[in-house]
């Protein structure tokens, strides 16, 4: 408990002076205010990404190895990275009203991929919550979490792929396309948005362990029943 | 609406959706910890 206090606290300390540095960056020509949400929406769109990465390294590792702690780790991961995608599709949609005048685009590649990503992950978590056997749950989802990530480079690259409402990477191999201290206040963000991810982590992975630690081994159907003893019957 | 009640409005409501996860999570291991 006092780890993840320390860890929870630490993210806090952390978010507090991102959120210092996304307030006091000047504002965009342009998008004036709106771009302010450079400090949460980029970071929280990245940790899912990351959150997704681990939940296939996770899911890779328990096919390999089939221990507890991997499928423990990869379930955390997706719920953490579904809240993070939550946040992004909304600052998204929050800014894209602002800027192109509309919260949403059918018919645009990023925004609908990033839904199908979260739907998908919102899938596993659904896949876990339906099987009762720990070991059949642990096989399903590792499957699903080792395929599903092939859509977290299919969406980052969609802009580079397809024609896109949404502008392309600010960071680029040849340097960034924003003045340093919008650049500086995004960084921060990133930096405080992974200590977050860190703590929610071992704050879920450590509920997961008690929660299994704390149920009972079921007896399933069937193992009740025993076979007749035959050779206790005496022959009438 | 200004932009600033706005922005100011989406930091809140996505902060507060973390906070209700962090939240959520502690009452569940205090629920498992019974």
């Amino acid at each position: 408990m006092t780890r993840v206090r320390a860890l929870m606290a630490l993210a806090a300390v952390a978010v507090g002076i991102g959120l210092w540095f996304a307030l006091t960056a000047p504002p965009d020509a342009l998008q004036g205010e709106y771009s302010r949400l450079l400090g949460i929406h980029p970071p929280s769109m990245w940790v899912a990404f990351i959150a997704f990465g681990v939940t296939a390294l996770g899911s890779i590792m328990w096919l390999i190895k089939k221990t507890e702690r991997w499928d423990r780790l990869a379930s955390a991961s997706v719920e953490v990275g579904v809240i993070f995608t939550a946040i992004g599709l909304f600052t998204g949609m929050v800014w894209g009203q602002a800027v192109w005048g509309t919260p949403w685009d059918w018919q645009d590649p990023r925004l609908m991929s990033t839904a199908v990503m979260f739907f998908v992950y919102l899938g596993y978590i659904a896949l876990r919550n339906a099987i009762d056997d720990p070991k059949i749950r642990a096989r399903r989802s590792a499957i699903l979490g080792a395929v599903a990530v092939v859509q977290v480079p299919l969406v980052y690259f969609s802009v580079n792929l397809f024609r896109t409402l949404h502008q392309t990477q600010s960071l680029r191999p040849d340097g960034s396309t924003m003045p340093d201290e919008m650049l500086l206040a995004m960084l921060v963000n990133m930096g405080a948005f992974m200590i977050l991810y860190a703590a929610l982590m071992v704050a879920r992975i450590e509920v997961a362990r008690i929660e299994t630690a704390a149920t009972p081994a079921r007896a399933l159907a069937g193992e009740a029943v025993r076979p007749p003893r035959l050779d206790e019957i005496e022959d009438v | 609406m200004s932009e600033t009640v706005v922005v100011a409005g989406t930091y809140l409501i996505s902060y507060g959706l973390i906070v209700a996860y962090a939240v959520y999570l502690h009452i569940r291991r205090r629920r498992a910890e019974r």
